[in-house]
């Protein structure tokens, strides 16, 4: 069964999450449209109540329509990619068996808070959208995707002028809480900015391949400090 | 050790088998026209029908795992009494989900791998293999099944209509003396052509027109 296989038998699995509208639709699109040509890709999107990122993706023709599945999650984004990730893992996993080889499998979490990341369970690898117009304090409130995601995206830095935000200020806000972990500042109209995006997963793509990409979890609590002057994350119980 | 325990687990709202992207029909039902009040009408509906057919489905496939008998009688007499092609796929893809889950806990259980052994093994044979791996009697087994489909309702209720949570709660208390009637009643049978059969048309045309839907939370 494909739960036995080792990891990296199968394709990379990629989880997309961060808040609602801030573009993670979109750059699954882009990484299909930039993507597609040298590599088999297959997209799971997770939308609360209707399939339109799943009608989305098929009409922007970027991929073959039967390799994007939509998944229903009575209304649980935050369940479906964390702590019940069943639903998800069928979805990929039929992706997978219906289009072996598979190199790249995306997951878009449906739009959720600061706090939703991804299950070790579902993805290898997960990235965290946020963009400019949802304002530039938004990478100094932290949280797991933010601080710890594996990669960062700070989306539509096109738009920042008429949001009155500093792009280069949001970046390196985000920068300084996710000690030295990648941050993108991305516009689908800055060709630079996609080649940092694509090249971000043409190298994870070959790590996975030689082993040497091991799944980290940021984690639903960020570090913090108790009252004794200590501090810990959460891998492990409170004394 | 008494199979209190691994009922409880198994009945878990908790357990990692996609249970949240359920509703029993009841998201459908509620696009045309079911009103709160209506809910525990349904899940009475539900328990005299689809329910009955399933918890029939899980005993007589226990009683067969514990005989050594084949089970592709009891999957194809199951498929018989469930004319809905879209509740077929569903319980089909909660029985993967299931398995996975079930395969985790007990590795080296014979019933859990002849259950894997069949081609998309329905949700109640699943389950079977998993109450003949843990000792679960019969009549618990349909309790399993009732309850499960109760609270899968109750819970999707709050998600689809104005509710205060302790209402749905009391449904499902009110209706547990049914969940027991129906354990009892399916706990004798052995045979494949045992199976309860009752129609619900209404459910079926129901799971076929949300199948189709685009605008839907539950999967089914």
């Amino acid at each position: 069964m494909p739960e036995n296989a080792t990891k990296n038998d199968r394709g990379l699995r990629i989880g997309v999450c961060g808040p609602v509208g801030t573009g993670k639709s979109s750059l699954i699109a882009l990484l299909c449209r930039e993507l597609s040509a040298d590599l088999e890709i297959g997209v799971v999107t997770n939308d609360i109540y209707t399939d339109e990122d799943a009608r989305f993706l098929r009409s922007a023709g970027v991929l073959d329509p039967a390799r994007i599945r939509a998944v229903e999650t009575g209304a649980c984004p935050h369940t479906a990619i964390r702590d019940d990730v069943t639903a998800n893992l069928i979805a990929v996993e039929e992706l997978e068996e219906e289009f072996a080889p598979l190199d790249v499998v995306l997951v878009e979490s449906g739009g959720d808070n600061l706090t939703a990341t991804f299950s070790k369970g579902l993805v290898d690898h997960q990235v965290f959208v946020i963009d400019v117009s949802s304002g530039d304090d938004i990478p100094r409130k932290g949280g797991p995707g933010i601080e710890r995601a594996d990669l960062l995206v700070v989306n539509k830095t096109d738009l920042a002028p008429y949001v009155g935000v500093d792009p280069v200020a949001m970046v390196s806000d985000a920068g300084s809480v996710r000690e030295g972990r990648p941050v993108i500042a991305l516009s689908r109209t800055d060709p630079a900015s996609v080649e940092a995006l694509v090249e971000w997963v043409r190298s994870e793509l070959a790590r996975h391949r030689g082993g040497a990409l091991v799944p980290a979890d940021p984690g639903p609590m960020a570090p913090h400090f108790h009252a004794d002057g200590t501090s810990h994350t959460h891998d492990h119980q409170h004394a | 050790m008494s199979d209190d325990l691994l009922m409880m687990l198994l009945a878990d709202a908790r357990l990692p088998v996609a249970g949240h992207t359920q509703s029993g029909q009841l998201e459908a039902a509620v696009r045309s026209g079911l009103t709160a009040e209506q809910v525990p009408p349904f899940m009475r509906s539900r328990l005299a029908s689809v329910v009955r057919v399933e918890a029939g489905t899980a005993v007589v496939a226990l009683h067969r795992l514990r005989a050594g008998l084949p089970l592709e009688p009891v999957c194809d007499a199951w498929a018989a009494r469930t004319p809905a092609a879209p509740m077929r796929d569903t319980s089909r893809t909660l029985g993967r989900a299931l398995l996975r889950l079930v395969r985790r806990l007990f590795p080296d259980s014979p019933h859990l791998a002849e259950v894997a052994g069949l081609e998309r093994p329905c949700r109640p044979i699943v389950l079977a293999a998993a109450a003949a791996t843990s000792g679960i009697a019969p009549a618990s087994l349909g309790r399993l099944v009732a309850y499960d489909d109760l609270q899968t309702v109750a819970s999707a209720s709050l998600k689809l209509l104005p509710l205060d949570p302790l209402d749905a709660t009391s449904w499902v208390h009110e209706l547990l003396p049914g969940a027991e009637r129906l354990a009892t009643d399916v706990a004798p049978l052995t045979e494949p052509h045992h199976i309860p059969a009752p129609s619900a048309p209404q459910l079926d045309l129901w799971a076929q027109t949300h199948a189709h839907t685009t605008r839907r939370l539950f999967s089914a």
